[in-house]
């Protein structure tokens, strides 16, 4: 069962400016999916329509079976959280700690209930000791906690990260990867947007965007490994694939490296 | 010497709670020519402060950071002898959020905004503009384009060319690759490396990509809980076990590395620098 379906979808900022164009995409419930592609190639701009902050010129979008409307984005805002490419869009609080809440809050959880949240998703990210702080007042990667927080206590059916962890140092960013896995096999649908391949190879399917279009969609593992889809759309494959590559090129490979390799690529 | 930190403190003020300690008596010489630095550690460890010490921005709450001779301390106050503005020009700061760089209502006005500001000719910072916005990989219809409507990694690599067109002596990027694409991380990367090799300049570049660190820097500075824990080269570095304590990530070639002489057992004659260097091993070694 598809949790959202985007059909014939365009959208322009302006007359000469088409952010996407003719987009269908179908993306199952429980599904992890990865939304790559070059700087300026459509992604933010898709997920702001999926929450209906922006309006499609053409095309239509389902949510849990609701078609995306002036009635029905009310309830679609329910069931999708989105964490921001910068953190600063999502900050409205005094604190830290009304930050983490504002989310809640929307969607009418009782008090108790949002101060036990705030503690506990604020200790997921490592973020227990700010709470009483001014969101101004932290580092770019602790703003980017405190924004992944938020949006993960109000447990929402859909959760859209949007480079949502590009300022954190290496273990906070496995550690919030990890987390997603998680949440992701108790049944939450993720999309995650990102330039990291090693991010993207965590999910079940990747998406690759080029000037506003879908150039690719597939199974993670195949979409890795081709190279020249990749490259047109200013990406690159992971460090041991392009090491494999280089070795098939030159007829040097044999099947137990090659063996290491994706082992190594798929982290495991 | 350009930049010196002497026992430099830095203590956030705050209104309520306790203020917040975020540099720890840092002692830094940084050299005008010929070095290309990365900075790194953790989330928090203070990096982005430290470096906005370096251009006078925020004042050490005790000791001092003298730029191109200029003492500053904590109750140095821009008036007579000291002028902040040259120092600017002379040291170009890119922000880590380029929101906070971003106010003009285009964006060409933005990227001339500081050149004119330092007294640089419309003209001239018009035609500095032009080629800027192409060496951050943007086409030139971009200048005309307001800044605020333009994607994440857009508004990154207008932050960039900005200071880029100041033509600063020492260049300063916090976190400059966060956000880019993989193409465009290279590409800038590659373009500092040439403005550093060329124009003998010194580039000091946060970031948490030990791929970088590992493949650019000739040194290497770690903060960790507002201290700085190492200075020096980044082989020795990523050879120590420096690695588990301080949250670092060990780069990408060298993980690969390890793994082959893990499963393989076997030790590689030396240590690759580069993807290519390590096929050669592999084709010496293994096959
Ligand atoms: N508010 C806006 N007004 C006008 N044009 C915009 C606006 N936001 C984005 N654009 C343009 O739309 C296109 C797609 O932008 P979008 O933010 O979706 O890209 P993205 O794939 O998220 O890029 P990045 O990797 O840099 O975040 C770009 O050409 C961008 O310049
Ligand atoms: N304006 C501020 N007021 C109070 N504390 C701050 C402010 N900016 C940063 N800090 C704190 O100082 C520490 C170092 O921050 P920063 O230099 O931005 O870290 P980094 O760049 O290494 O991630 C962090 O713990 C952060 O919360
Ligand atoms: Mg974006
Ligand atoms: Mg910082």
């Amino acid at each position: 069962m598809n949790i959202i379906e985007i059909k014939d979808l365009s959208f322009s900022y302006s007359e000469n400016l088409h952010a996407l164009t003719d987009i269908n995409l179908e993306i199952k419930r429980g599904e992890w999916i990865s939304i790559l592609g070059h700087n300026g190639s459509g992604k933010s701009t898709l997920s702001k329509l999926i929450i209906g902050l922006l309006k499609a010129d053409k095309g239509e979008i389902y949510v849990d079976g609701l078609k995306l409307s002036e009635e029905t984005v009310h309830d679609i805002r329910r069931k999708i959280g989105i964490v921001f490419q910068n953190p600063d869009n999502q900050f409205v609080g005094v604190t830290v700690e009304d930050d983490i809440a504002f989310g809640m809050e929307n969607l009418c959880f009782s008090q108790p209930e949002i101060e036990n949240k705030i503690t506990e998703y604020a200790a997921k990210v490592n973020m227990l000791e700010f709470l009483k702080k001014e969101p101004q007042a932290l580092s770019g990667g602790q703003k980017q906690r405190v924004a992944i927080a938020g949006i993960l206590a109000m447990s929402t059916d859909i959760i859209i990260f949007d480079e949502a962890t590009s300022m954190l140092d290496p273990k906070g960013r496995s550690s919030i990867m990890k987390y997603i896995k998680e949440i992701n096999e108790t049944g939450v649908t993720v999309i995650t947007i990102t330039h990291d391949m090693k991010e993207a190879v965590l999910s079940d399917r990747i998406v690759i965007l080029k000037e506003g279009r879908i150039i690719a969609c597939g199974d993670t593992i195949d979409v890795l490994n081709n190279k020249s889809i990749l490259n047109s759309s200013n990406l690159e494959l992971l460090l041991p694939l392009q090491l494999l590559h280089l070795l098939e090129e030159n007829h040097q490979s044999n099947e137990k490296l090659k063996d290491i390799l994706w082992r190594l690529s798929l982290n495991k | 010497m350009a930049i010196k930190f002497e026992q430099v403190n830095y203590v956030y003020p705050s209104y309520d709670g306790p203020a917040f300690s975020a540099l720890k008596d840092i002692n830094l010489d940084i050299d005008e020519h010929g070095e290309f630095i990365t900075l790194i550690g953790e989330t928090g460890s203070g990096k982005s402060t430290l470096v906005q010490h370096m251009n006078a921005l925020i004042k050490p709450t005790s000791g001092s950071v003298t730029i191109y001779g200029i003492k500053i301390e904590h109750d140095t106050k821009a008036k007579g002898k000291v002028k902040l503005n040259p120092l600017r020009q002379r040291v170009g700061l890119v922000f880590q959020f380029p929101e906070y760089q971003l106010f003009e209502e285009t964006v060409l006005k933005d990227i001339i905004f500081g050149p004119k500001n330092f007294g640089v000719k419309e003209e001239v910072a018009i035609e500095r503009a032009r080629q800027v916005i192409k060496h951050v990989g943007l086409s030139e219809e971009y200048l005309s384009r307001s800044p605020f409507n333009l994607s994440g990694g857009e508004k990154k690599r207008v932050s960039i060319a900005g200071i880029l067109a100041m033509e600063p002596d020492i260049l300063v990027l916090d976190e400059p690759t966060s956000g880019l694409d993989p193409k465009g991380r290279d590409s800038l990367l590659e373009l500092f490396m040439d403005i550093h090799k060329k124009l003998n300049k010194t580039v000091i570049v946060i970031t948490h990509d030990m791929n970088t660190v590992y493949k650019y820097a000739s040194r290497v500075l770690v903060m960790n809980n507002g201290k700085l824990v190492y200075d020096g080269l980044p082989t020795e570095l990523f050879s120590k076990d420096n690695i588990a304590n301080w949250n670092l990530d060990i780069p990408e070639i060298l993980d690969i590395t390890y793994q082959l002489e893990d499963k393989y057992n076997i030790k590689f004659p030396k240590v690759p620098a580069s993807l290519q260097d390590l096929y050669e091993l592999i084709k010496e070694v293994i096959l």
